[in-house]
Order: C-alpha cells, then structure tokens, then sequence
C-alpha cells in the first residue's frame, strides 16, 4: 500500500541530499560537531523553526503564506512571560493562535484578500500588541514551562523529543486524517476540491488555525528556553520558516509538499547555522547564506507559471 | 430624480479603491482632532515624506499587475545607502548616484531573469536578494562604517521649486509618464494582458516574458530611487533604512485598487494610497500614540481596508 | 421507457435563475422518472449547464422549487447535493492532478476509521470501482500524468461511484473515442436498469438518438419542449432548438485549390526517435487532422504553433524557415494557435472584446510604441463575425460561441496567414457553428490556410477540403474530405499500418 507519492511530496534529491551533504561536511571538519554538547544545543536551537515552519506548511500547501508568525512567537513569548502559571501561559497561547488564525483565514477563505496582505496586516497589530503587553524582554517564565523546554525525559533532550512530537502529528495529520487529504485536494485545485464536496473555506481556515497555533507554541517554546520573554523574538522567524519549507520541496502554489521535506530544510537551515558558528564565520554572513540557499532551492524548483 | 444619482455617486464612491474614502476619512478626523496637521506647510511635508514609498509604490504595482512581487527593495536600499555614506565608493556625484540607479536596475533584472527564465517564484526570489544584499551590507559595515549622506542628497531633500518641495513634484514627474505609458503603449496593454491570462499571452506569441523583465528592472530602478530619497531625508546611512519599504509599497498597491494580475486603481490609486499611508503615521504620532499603539492601528487599518475592498468585489470576481 | 407511474424523481417546478443582467433561466419546469436517459439539449446560453448546475448543488435558484421523490430539497453546496442523492460529472475536469486516482475517486467520501483516514478500505474501494465500471487504470497513479480521455473515464468512475438515485453528465463524451463512448452507453443502461434517473447534456445528437429515451430542449433560458426521444428526428430536434431548420451546417467547398504552398512541413517530430510527420498545406485550403484521442494530433499542432519543442524536421512559411520553440517566432510567420481550452489559454476573460481583438495586431507594435486603436475596425469585424454584443462588454460574460468568435477575431484583426484551430467549434451552439464555418471559409477564400484537429468527425467531413488521419504520431491516411465517411477516417485511425506501408 503506498501512500507517499514523489509527485506529491515534492521531495528531490537536492532536498534530501542537502542536509546530509552538510551533516558529513561538518561532522568530517569540525571535532565540535559531533560533540554531545553541540547536539544538544542543536535540537534546541532549531525546535523553534522546525515548530513554526510545520504550521507553515499546513498554510502552503493551500497556496498561502503567513507573515504573521514571527509576531504571534513574539506575543506568545510575551505572555509566558507576564503568566505566572504555567497553564495559563499555554492555554492563552494557544487561545492566541487560534483567533489569529482564525482571523487570517477567514480574511483569505472568506474575503478573498490576499494571504501577504492579511497576514502583514494581523503581524503588525500583533506586534504592536506585543509591545503592549511586555515592552522590554524580561519577565518571569513559570518554572515548569522551562523545565518542559530544556529538561531531559529519560536521557533523552526535552527539545529532541518536542520536534519527534512535531513532526510525528504533523506527519499523522497530513497523511491519515480527511482534513489532510483535502489539505492537498485544496492546493490542487481549490474549484475542483469544492465541486468534489470538500469544504474549501473550512479546510484553509483550518490551515491557518494550525499555523498560527504552532507559531504560539514555538514561542512558548523560545521563551521557555530562555527564561525570558522578548516582544521581538519572532522577528526574523517569518522569513526562515518559508525558506525552511521552501528549502524542503514545498510548493508555494500549494499541493505539493511533505513533513520530511520540511525537516530537511529546517535541518539545512540549522545546520548552516551552525556550521558557520563553528567556523568561526561573521554571523552576519548567516542571512546571505540563508539568501543564496533558497536561491538554490526555487531554481531546482521546475514550475510553468511565472511570477508569484 | 436626485436619489438615483446620489445612489449612483455613493456606489461610484463605495467601488474606488479604499486609498481615496480612507484619506478621505482620515483628513476629515484630522480636521476634527489635529487640524494643524491640514496646513498646507505640513501637508506639503507631508507628501514629501511620502515620496520615497510613492516611488517604490509605482514599482511595486507595476510587477503586480503581470502577477509578480517585488519584495528586494530593503536590499536594494541598503546597498545603497552603504554605497553613499561608507567612503567605499569615492566618486563624485554625478558619477554616483546613477551608478547606483545602475545596480537598482541590475538587482531588478537579476531578479527578472530568475522569475523569468528559471520561472522561480517572485516572492521567496526577491526575499532571498534582499536578505543576501542586507546580510552582505552588515557583514561589511563592520569594516566600513556607514556615515553621513552625500550633500546633494541632502540639498535635494530640502530644496524647493517655486515655493514647493522639490521631492513630490519629482514623484509626479515619475507618475504622470508611467501612467501614461500603462494606458497608451503597447506595453501597458501587453503587461495588462499578462496580468489577465499569463497563458493566453504566451500563445498568443505577445512578448509576455520580455514584458515581466522591464517590469522587475523598473522597480529596482524605483526601490534605488527611493533610497536616494530616503537618505536625503535623513542624512546618515543606515543599514536598517527602507526595510519596510518592500511591505508597505505592497500595501500601498492594494490599497490603492492594484492586485495581483490587475491594475484596477491605475498609477494614482497606489499613489494616494502611499500619502494615506506616511498622513496616518504623522497623524497617530501627533495624537501621542507610542510605537504599539501606531502598529496595532496600522495593521488594523490595513486590514480593514482590504477586507471592505475584497469583499465588495467578490461576486465581481466570479 | 420511462415509468409514468410512479412519481417523478426529480421535479423543478419554474426555477429562475440569473447572474447579475443576464437571465440565465426564466421560469423552467422540467420532471425527470426513474429508469430514464433523458437528454438536456440546445444552444449554449440555453440554460442546460445552469439548469443541472442547480441540480448539482453549484447554484441556488432564485425563484422557483427543486422537488426530489415529491418532496422539497434545499441543495445549496455540491456536498449537500450529493449527499441528497445526486452525483454529477461536471464538464468541466475536477480530477485533482496532485492526487492518486484512488485518492480522487474517493475524494469527499473518505473513509474513516476511529476519525483516521482507513488507507487499505480506500484503496480496495477505488479497485473495486474500477473493476465494476470497467475502466482499467492503476490506482496509484498521480492524476496529473493521466490524459484527457483517462480522466474524464476516471470522472465517470467518480461519477457512478455514488449511492445516488439521480445522475447528471455534463457533455461526457467530448475527450472519448469511439469504444470508451461505447463503454458509458453500456454503463448508462446499466443505471437505466436499476431505476436511475439519469441527465445527459449534449450538443451530439448521434448520442442523443443513440440512448436517450427523453429529450428536453432549452432556447434563451426558457423550456421550449420535452419528448419521447422517437417522436423526433435529428432536423425536428436542431429546428426545437434554434427555432429553424437548418439546412446546410456546413458552406461550400470550393471546386479546386490552386497549389501554392502556405507552410510545408518536413519530418516534424515531438521526440529523438518517434515518427516524423510531413505535409504541405496549402493556401486556400483548410486541412482536417483526423485521430482517436492523444495520437499526436496536439502534439503536431503545438510543435508548429511553437509552444512544444521539436526534434529535427523544419517548418517553411510561404518564405521562410521557422525557428522551432518559440510561439513569438511563430507569430511573426503568420502562424496562429487558437487553443482549445478557450478560457485558460485563448482568452482575457476580464479583458473587454476590443481589447481581446487587438492583442492579435498588436504583435506587430514595439513596447514603447503607441497601441494602435481603432474602434470602427473592431465594430467592422463584431459584425461580420455576427458578434452582436457591445464591444465594451469583458470576454468572460459571452456565451461558448461568442467567446469563439473573439478569438478568432483577433487573428482575423491580426492578419495571419495560417491558423492552427483545436476543436473550432467545442462548446458552441448550433447556430454560431453554422456561423463560425462561415468565417473559417471565408479566411481561407481570401488567401489564408487553415490546419483543424477536431474530434469530432462529421465535422472534419463537412468543413475541410482534405483530411490527414494520425496513429501513433505519424499520418497513416491522406483523403480528400468530398466524399470521406466515418467508417472509412475511423478505419484508417483504427489500423496499425502507416501512410508508406499502405501505398506500398
């Protein structure tokens, strides 16, 4: 019974092949690397993007996008650290996520506006709003929320096991679940999707929920890490969790796409990072490289249309 | 008799694109709440504040209408500026600043030549410029600072024609013949059948390819042409300067009727839409709102406008 | 027969239904009996796809009453329609390209178990499906590598898959051959058998003749008649539906054309080493291009239109060699595409006709030059093409005819030497067939030359000078259309032999 379809997972060998090429690169240069130290922190540094990047995925593969998770992470992170219980922190982070979503996605499913428009528009009132609510990084994250983010579950990372869970729902809901399967029926043709009885509207509504509820557990996640909230912490998460999913063979018109794909990009992401810690490279040079993967990435990407 | 006509002007009215009923509003709580900000001194300020994203604004809904985006006018930008004010570029003025149109354009056809030729995506093609042409700039300011900006830039900011700045009436220079250019020529009718059916132009042997190339190298041309403002206006460089440029010029075309594959609000749409835009951030600053408060309404704003203009064209569109 | 004594399946009792100025149906009633093939015909703008489309859940009507077995039903969304017992295969494609055939059939249905998808159930459902309507196809495969033929088979399939009690069919047999029509007729009967009501829209009256037992026609959005399928002959039926007889369809041919080369084409080939085409076409001339589905017509066409790429072989206009792969190129020989899929690839749906006509002259213009205007020459042309709507009016809102009529205006505007034409007259009414042959003639009489795929092969008889048959990418079969007849093109497309074997 198979159930996975190169066509349809987008997963290429540049794909695949690029984080591997990286991992033997840097584990065949640099003695650091294989160190448990820097595994660890590895985990650590990318449960955030990988996090994020998966609820964007959910978004593009019905041809959307969403600007707004930098902010929500940002938001998310700022309640942590004004909460002092912790489930208050994640109930009202999650609360967060899915009016956001909400919003968005009836903003595009429903309205029509056009995701960049209605995502930049939610990203900046929440990032306002964030400043609202912690103008200065600081705070007070509850204890037990950063023992859930750096602890250890028998010997095992507390980070590593965040991005297993991750992936594993996020794999569990796009190929076993109806809501899934007309995730791709949608990005495919969304007129044929609705003339076969798929609920369109609902379905991307759906998308961008998901998307903006992982952005507010990343951000609960970031925050945790380090014990601190900061209204500016998503800032540059937008970006990176599109070109984590660009990098991994999503298509940004949408059908197209895999959980694995996006593991490997947010793992070349990753592994860029810290290949250039390493080397000991400006860490400004991080954003150029970033810029000439995806450069690299969309190139490999052979599609008809030209423009968007 | 009358109400047909009122019924007809109030849908006419309903049907702009929302940049004209928002400045519209938003001049009339001026007057009601801050009327000093309605003198013609400030309101000419004003407009020359605007420029830069007019300018910007102009390129950004001219990808749009051929269904692309241009997102690299913050890595445009800050080349630039560190170009300008860092002393690695020791030339003359004259020699300079059209250098830096140059690589405006050159940005732009890089960017041409890999949605057009390689069919990569717009969005994540000129997101990924950006961030490299920014990355690189910050990386090398360490070694060259950026310091202030040329004095003829500043000269240009300041300077006035007949008693009006000379910056807004450059953008209406720029506005008019591209205008023009979109209505009459058969470029605009090209890149209008482009934005249409992209398909349909491609078999119908127009020179659909061609068209989406000029129109990324114009913009690059509008975002350089929008740093040169901008560091006149504020005189140092800046690594972070225009970096919202990209976004807002995006939300200035939708608000101003443009969208992806058609230019409904024509060239002064998007240009009403950008004074609407720079007017709201003085207003809000003058009523003593801080940093959160300007992006909560912003954001607010902004869509708002475009969920009122989308949903009353929704059934248009089917 | 139809039943008369039960109740009607499904009643619409004077529906309306209009989108913005235009009246698509005004006051309609119309009742379908179990165990009945009843036809749904008439001109384009009739109302047959609106009418069905209310059926179909796509649209609400916006007076009148929807009755199935007796009873009101409210079908507002196609998952409720379906839901309410009917299944409708659209005439437009719904097949998803990025999923799996089983995926596809499937779709909307899935199946679940403990709220996960039930992955093996879904795939023995989808084999089983198959197995039962006949249709070989592999469950696995992606969609998107299907052809057009496959596809609307696998429509089908979606379509009969369904628990329903009504069936709609909107123009099924427009990508098929000859056996797969076969096929849905026996799958048809099939649904007749058991009782099923089932709606079948068509322009083709060989099938309406064929297997339909009732017919209703519908002129302008209003129920002109509903009759026993044999209480009417063809000409009765074409007279219900364009309120005339029509006489001849097709105009004249002329008596001989002189030989003078509009494009001559040398071992034209879609890949390194499959067959070579080559055949001259001359001016004055339209040439028919005759085959069962996806044996390379398309591909001849494209590669000369220069959309597709060619291996070897050269193209001569009148003068000169034509580079390959470039339609821009092929444009400027004079050689023009007018695509089949008229709305994604022909036309500005948005765009006014005036602006659709000049886009074809317009390629003569360079960027910075003023566009040329000329609103007398568009209204000139609007009336010789019978095109009687406002040339303000976007192409988007015209009827399937009309949208043809503009198309082909903008070449006609552009002057062109030679069109490339796919399927001239799909999706078009009677009246602007008769209509569009005209102008088709007319180009060529006054010196242009014409290369026409068609599927349908009555026309190909009626409209061409000569005809060329291709199987498996090469051209078996080279006979003048005076006199061709169906069994003979179909035998030549059925054969194995090609052209050189069989003068041999």
């Amino acid at each position: 019974m198979t159930t996975k379809t190169p066509g349809r997972t987008g997963l290429t060998r540049y794909t695949v092949g690029l984080p591997i090429v990286l991992v033997l690169l840097l584990a065949a240069t640099q003695a650091d690397f294989r160190s448990p130290q820097n595994l660890l922190n590895f985990s650590g540094q990318i449960g955030a993007l990988l996090i994020v990047a998966l609820g964007q995925l959910f978004v593009t593969l019905v041809a959307g996008i969403d600007l707004s998770v930098g902010s929500v992470m940002s938001l998310a992170s700022a309640i942590a650290a004004t909460q002092a219980h912790p489930l208050a922190a994640v109930a009202l982070a999650t609360a967060l996520g899915v009016a956001v979503g909400a919003a968005n996605g009836l903003g595009v499913a429903l309205a029509g506006v056009h995701p960049l428009v209605m995502t930049l528009s939610t990203a900046t009132f929440l990032q306002g709003l964030a400043y609202v609510v912690l103008p200065i990084p600081g705070g007070a994250i509850a204890p037990a929320l950063g023992a859930a983010a750096t602890g250890q579950v028998a010997g095992i990372p507390a980070p590593l096991l965040w991005c297993a869970a991750a992936a594993l729902a996020a794999s569990l809901v796009l190929r076993r679940t109806r809501f899934g399967a007309h995730l791709f029926a949608v990005g495919g043709h969304p007129r044929s999707a609705y003339l076969n009885g798929v609920r369109v509207q609902a379905v991307v509504v759906g998308a961008y929920v998901w998307c903006s509820v992982a952005a507010a557990w990343a951000g609960l996640f970031l925050a945790a890490r380090v014990s601190a909230g900061d209204p500016a912490l998503g800032a540059s998460y937008a970006l990176e969790s599109v070109a984590a999913v660009a990098l991994g063979g999503v298509q940004l018109t949408g059908g197209v796409g895999s959980v694995a794909g996006v593991v490997a990009g947010v793992l070349s992401l990753g592994l860029m990072t810290n290949g250039l810690n390493l080397f000991g490279v400006s860490p400004f040079m991080r954003g150029v490289l970033t810029g000439a993967l995806l450069l690299a990435a969309v190139s490999l990407q052979r599609r008809r249309i030209v423009g968007m | 008799m009358s109400r047909t006509v009122l019924y007809r002007a109030a849908s006419f009215v309903l049907a702009l694109p929302p940049a004209y009923l928002g400045t519209a509003v938003l001049l009339a709580s001026a007057a009601a709440l801050r009327p000093n900000l309605l003198s013609p001194f400030l309101l000419l300020l004003i407009l020359r504040q605007a420029a830069p994203l007019g300018f910007a604004a102009i390129g950004q809904s001219l990808v749009m209408r051929c269904r692309s985006l241009d997102l690299s006018s913050g890595g445009v930008i800050a080349v630039v500026s560190y170009l300008l004010t860092s002393g690695v570029m020791p030339l003359p003025w004259p020699l300079a600043l059209p250098l830096c149109v140059l690589f405006g354009a050159l940005v732009g056809a890089f960017n041409g030549f890999l949605i057009v030729r390689v069919r990569a995506s717009a969005v994540i093609v000129t997101l990924a410029v950006s961030m490299i042409l920014s990355g690189t700039v910050i990386a090398l300011s360490q070694f060259h600072a950026v310091g202030d900006a040329p004095e003829i830039l500043r000269e240009m900011g300041r300077a006035r024609v007949a008693g009006v700045p000379l910056v807004p009436v450059l953008w209406i220079a720029a506005l008019v013949p591209t205008a023009l250019l979109l209505r009459r020529s058969a470029f605009g009718r090209v890149l209008d059948a482009v934005g249409a059916n992209p398909r349909a132009a491609g078999l119908s042997g127009l020179p659909h390819l061609r068209v989406v190339f000029i129109a990324h190298v114009v913009s690059g041309v509008m975002s350089a042409l929008s740093g040169l403002m901008l560091l006149g206006f504020v005189g140092v460089g800046n690594v972070k300067l225009g970096a919202d440029l990209a976004l807002n010029a995006l939300a200035a075309s939708i608000l101003g009727g443009i969208n992806f594959g058609s230019g409904r609000g024509g060239m002064l749409g998007p240009a009403v839409a950008a004074f609407m835009l720079v007017f709201l951030f003085n207003f809000l600053t003058s009523l003593g709102l801080g940093e959160p408060g300007k992006l909560m309404l912003q954001g607010t704003l902004i869509g708002a406008a475009a969920l009122a203009y989308c949903l009353r064209h929704k059934d248009a569109a089917h | 027969m139809a039943s008369k004594q039960r109740q009607p399946l499904v009643e619409l009792r004077g529906v309306s239904k209009s989108f913005g100025q235009n009246a698509a149906l005004k006051g309609v009633s119309l009742a379908g009996w179990p165990g009945s093939i009843h036809a749904v015909t008439g001109e384009n703008g009739a109302g047959k796809s609106t009418l069905m489309k209310l059926l179909a859940g796509v649209h609400v009507p916006d007076s009148g009453e929807i009755l199935l077995k007796g009873r009101p039903a409210a079908l507002g969304t196609p998952a409720r329609a379906r839901r309410a017992g009917i299944s409708t295969v659209f005439q437009e494609l719904t097949i998803l390209p990025n999923l799996m055939v089983a995926e596809n059939l499937c779709l909307g249905r899935e199946l679940t178990r403990g709220g996960l998808l039930d992955l093996r159930a879904l795939r023995r459902e989808a084999v089983q499906v198959l197995e039962r309507t006949g249709i070989a196809l592999n469950p696995d495969r992606l969609c998107g590598t299907l052809t057009v033929g496959e596809q609307q088979l696998l429509e089908i399939a979606k379509g009969l898959h369904s628990e329903a009690d009504v069936f709609i069919f909107d123009e099924p047999t427009a990508p098929l051959n000859r056996a797969e029509v076969d096929q849905l007729e026996g799958l048809l009967r099939a649904l007749k058998g058991q009782g099923k009501l089932v709606f079948y829209i068509s322009h083709r009256l060989e099938e309406i003749f064929r297997f339909c037992d009732t017919v209703t026609v519908l002129k302008d959005g209003a129920h002109v008649a509903t009759q026993p399928i044999e209480a009417l002959t063809q000409e009765g039926l074409v007279a219900l539906m364009v309120g005339r007889e029509l006489e001849a369809l097709f105009p004249e041919r002329p008596a001989s054309i002189p030989d003078l080369p509009a494009l001559r084409v040398e071992r034209l080939a879609a890949t390194p080493h499959g067959p070579a085409v080559s055949f001259t076409l001359r001016r004055g001339e339209i040439l028919g291009i005759a085959g069962l589905e996806g044996q390379g017509q398309r591909e001849i066409v494209r590669m000369l239109a220069g959309e597709q790429p060619r291996h070897g072989g050269e193209v001569h206009a009148a003068t000169a060699a034509i580079p390959p792969g470039s339609v821009e190129a092929a444009v400027r020989h004079g050689i023009a595409l007018l695509p089949e899929d008229r709305k994604g690839e022909g036309l500005y749906l948005d765009l006014s006709i005036e602006d659709n006509i000049w886009l074809g002259p317009l390629r003569q213009t360079a960027l910075w030059r003023r566009a040329p205007r000329d609103p007398a020459l568009v209204r000139r042309l609007a009336e010789r093409m019978g095109l009687r709507t406002p040339p303000a009016q976007p192409v988007g809102s015209l009827s399937g005819g009309n949208q043809q009529k503009a198309m082909l205006g903008r070449w006609l505007a552009a002057d062109v030497q030679v069109l490339l034409v796919e399927q001239p007259t799909r999706g078009v009414d009677v009246g602007a067939k008769a209509e569009i042959y005209e102008l088709l003639r007319r180009f060529t009489a006054e010196g242009g030359a014409i290369l026409a795929v068609s599927g349908d092969l009555p026309e190909l008889i009626g409209m061409c000078d000569r005809i060329l048959v291709v199987r498996g990418g090469a051209i078996v079969a080279d006979v003048p259309a005076h006199g061709a007849t169906e069994e003979q093109l179909l035998g030549h497309a059925l054969r194995s032999e090609s052209l050189s074997e069989a003068t041999a």
